[in-house]
């Protein structure tokens, strides 16, 4: 049986490398830089005025990377939208957990409201008024490959275009936790959004085909789990021009670490899959693209993409 | 098409099983109290588990080390929904739970103590991220693979129910273990009460003096099979989950619109989802918050789908609390419970109808009549609105 493949139709990055509404940016950007910091568009071009004084940087960064995504597939409306994000909205929950713990009497419920994990796909649907389909997966270094699942399954119920994106941000008190958890953890933490339109036929805009999706969950064996998911599309390991991957596996020819260039995040691979997405307008040598999110060793995610034939 | 229900499991203030929650239900005794668990808290009354984190550490039989109350809750219900099914090389097998906060409940013991300086247990946030109580479960019960955790406020419940229904449907697994579990939090009871909708008296769902929610804890899980997996395991279908939708109300970031868009959207699209007539519906197991806005914006929904024939309709949370994400899975469970037993239960604390819409619930125990199909609401923040139905397995 052949597994249905998806378009997409659009793709939008705001990062610590020059990201955002910058084609291109894969064969320009080199690895981060010691104290690299987020690179911001002028957000008031993606989010009203009011909205954007009490938006986070979490939600400025989604919103402004949905809106333009939108823009570019030329969707109005979503069928549905999609978000992943493995910590949520940092800044916000301890902004509360502070206030809660510091303030007596009424508190201020701004950053309460704005501190469930949702908040960034309500967001979406409140500045275009959609109806649709809204959810927000949270499997910590797999919550993106999730959201694309549920993508792929809602194009597959009959959905024709879905908004589907990832978002983490870094606040300060990662450091210090980080390193009481996780000493000599290398490669700086950091902040990162992108967002697509994934797509069910292929249309003008589409950018690139998505193969497959996997995520496993207490993975055991990767290379087995990568030889299998490879096998069950058709192809080896040797048919890739290109792996992407994060943690410390080692892959034989043409292997990007993607940490390196987006630092590290919960859903990094979004940033990822984005690269790939970038590559194949730039580079029409690349075809078959992986990116292994091994993040974290027990989590293994995989996703399987390709070039749009001319 | 619906999908099997096989397996269902439960920990809430009424009862620490199901068969302690189904009684708890057929008496109309609420588990909604004066705080005794939960330490500092800053309400009287909350819907408590009437277990402490060591005994339910001890009865799980948990090694020391980090484990949040989310854990422990979603690891007892979890357990029960699971029974003695076993791993299987052949049966593909997921687990979907959903949470709010997570491992809120230890990360603000370390946040305390981290700002009071007091030698702050680091080894506490470990439990904070959402999917680690999936995780923490699956690897108890065998489960590797399809291991996904969602958070949409307090409808995250109900979208792991729907999104395992999904898979299987899809042929992505053949058995899924879907749930919620989340457990009462300084920061949860705080952040309601800075919306000014906690109540400091017995929550009112649906009635007009209505001033506010309870808060609850708990944890629910339901065992989902396609036909693959229940000939091999052959176990006894309890009832199917067959109709299911989620629609963003797109109105505001906490409050519902007055017009119930959302909501009535969720609604008729499950209801038509099922296969089922709108005067199919036996029982309504509303929201029900005891919000002003929740149950207006809820009762108006009921009417824009119901018209003036709306089935017997009530709220569960004065007997449980609002459990957040998890409120989707323990009202899954005790929609199982009412098809199972033919059972319509009682929406306490109601007196008054709200004068908008003059709705009134279920108010005693009724088990006269056929229960064939239940309808299932959970509204959240972010306008986040997701209906499940469930009928009986024919």
């Amino acid at each position: 049986m052949n597994k249905p493949e998806f378009y997409i139709s659009a793709a939008s990055t705001i990062s610590h490398l020059p990201t955002f509404k910058n084609v291109g940016f894969s064969s320009v950007i080199g690895p981060l830089e010691a104290n690299s910091v987020l690179i911001t568009p002028d957000y008031k071009g993606y989010i009203e005025a009011g909205l954007l004084r009490r938006m986070s940087k979490i939600l400025r960064m989604s919103v402004a990377c949905a809106n333009d995504c939108l823009e570019q597939a030329g969707v109005e409306q979503p069928d549905a939208i999609v978000v992943g994000t493995g910590l949520g909205c940092l800044q916000d929950t301890e902004k509360f957990l502070n206030t809660s713990q510091t303030i007596e009497g009424l508190l201020p419920p701004t950053a309460f409201i704005q501190s469930t994990h949702n908040t960034m796909a309500g967001q979406v649907s409140l500045t275009i008024g959609n109806h649709g389909y809204n959810m927000t997966h949270t499997q910590n270094t797999l919550s993106f490959e999730h959201a694309m699942l549920d993508a792929m399954m809602l194009l597959q119920e009959g959905d024709s275009h879905i908004l589907v994106g990832a978002a983490d941000e870094y606040i300060e008190i990662l450091t210090e936790i980080m390193a009481q958890l996780a000493p000599g953890q290398d490669g700086p933490m950091t902040s990162g959004s992108s967002f697509f339109v994934l797509s069910k036929e292929r249309n003008e805009q589409a950018l690139a085909v998505v193969k497959d999706v996997a995520t496993i969950g207490l993975v055991e064996d990767v290379q087995q789990n990568v030889g299998d998911f490879m096998a069950d599309n058709a192809l080896t390991i040797e048919d890739l021009d290109l792996i992407l991957y994060a943690g410390k596996d080692n892959f034989p020819g043409n292997a990007v670490d993607y940490l390196a260039l987006s630092g590290i995040y919960s859903t990094a691979s979004a940033f990822a899959l984005h690269y790939a997405v970038d590559v194949f307008q730039t580079d029409k040598k690349i075809s078959n693209v992986l990116i292994c999110n091994s993040l974290r060793k027990s989590n293994l995610g995989l996703m399987l993409v390709r070039a749009v034939e001319a | 098409m619906g999908v099997r229900v096989t397996g269902i499991g439960i920990v809430s203030a009424i009862g620490l099983t199901v068969g302690e929650n189904l009684r708890a239900l057929r008496e109309g005794k609420s588990g909604i109290g004066p705080v005794r668990y939960l330490e500092g808290a800053k309400a009287s009354l909350a819907g408590e588990v009437k277990m402490s984190n060591s005994e339910l550490a001890d009865e799980l039989g948990l090694a020391a080390g980090p484990v949040s109350r989310t854990s422990l809750l979603g690891l007892k219900a979890a357990r029960e929904a699971w029974g003695d099914n076993k791993r299987s090389g052949v049966i593909r097998t997921g687990i979907i739970s959903a949470t709010s906060v997570g491992g809120m409940d230890r990360s603000e013991v370390f946040y305390q103590d981290y700002l009071n300086k007091t030698n702050p247990d680091y080894d506490l946030l470990k439990t904070h991220d959402s999917g680690s109580t999936t995780e923490r479960i699956a690897a108890e019960l065998g489960i590797s693979g399809y291991i996904n955790t969602l958070s949409t406020a307090c409808s995250s419940g109900a979208n792991a129910i729907m999104l395992g229904a999904r898979l299987i449907l899809q042929g992505k697994l053949d058995r899924v273990l879907v749930g919620g579990s989340d457990a009462l939090a300084r920061f949860t009871i705080d952040g309601f009460r800075s919306l000014m909708i906690y109540d400091d008296q017995w929550c009112r769902p649906f009635d007009e003096s209505r001033s506010g929610l309870n808060l609850g804890e708990g944890a629910a899980f339901l065992l989902l099979e396609n036909t693959k997996s229940f000939a091999l395991t052959g176990n006894r279908t309890l009832c199917e989950v067959s109709g299911w939708a989620n629609a963003a109300d797109a109105y505001h970031q906490t409050a519902s619109s007055p017009e119930g868009k959302g909501a009535t959207m969720a609604i008729e699209n499950a209801i038509e989802k099922s296969g089922l007539n709108i005067n199919d519906i036996s029982y309504v197991n509303a929201h029900g918050t005891g919000t002003k806005n929740n149950d207006l914006s809820e009762s108006v929904a009921l009417k824009n789908v119901f018209g003036n024939r709306i089935p017997p309709f009530s709220s569960t949370k004065a007997f449980t609390g609002h459990t957040l994400a998890a409120a989707g899975a323990i009202e899954a469970v005790f929609s199982v419970l009412s098809i199972q037993n033919n059972l319509i239960y009682p929406n306490l604390n109601y007196k008054t109808a709200i004068e908008e819409t003059g709705l009134v619930p279920v108010t005693r125990l009724e088990s006269g009549n056929v229960v064939n199909a239940v309808l299932s609401n959970s509204f959240g923040f972010g306008g986040n609105n997701s209906s499940l139905v469930f009928t009986r397995h024919e």
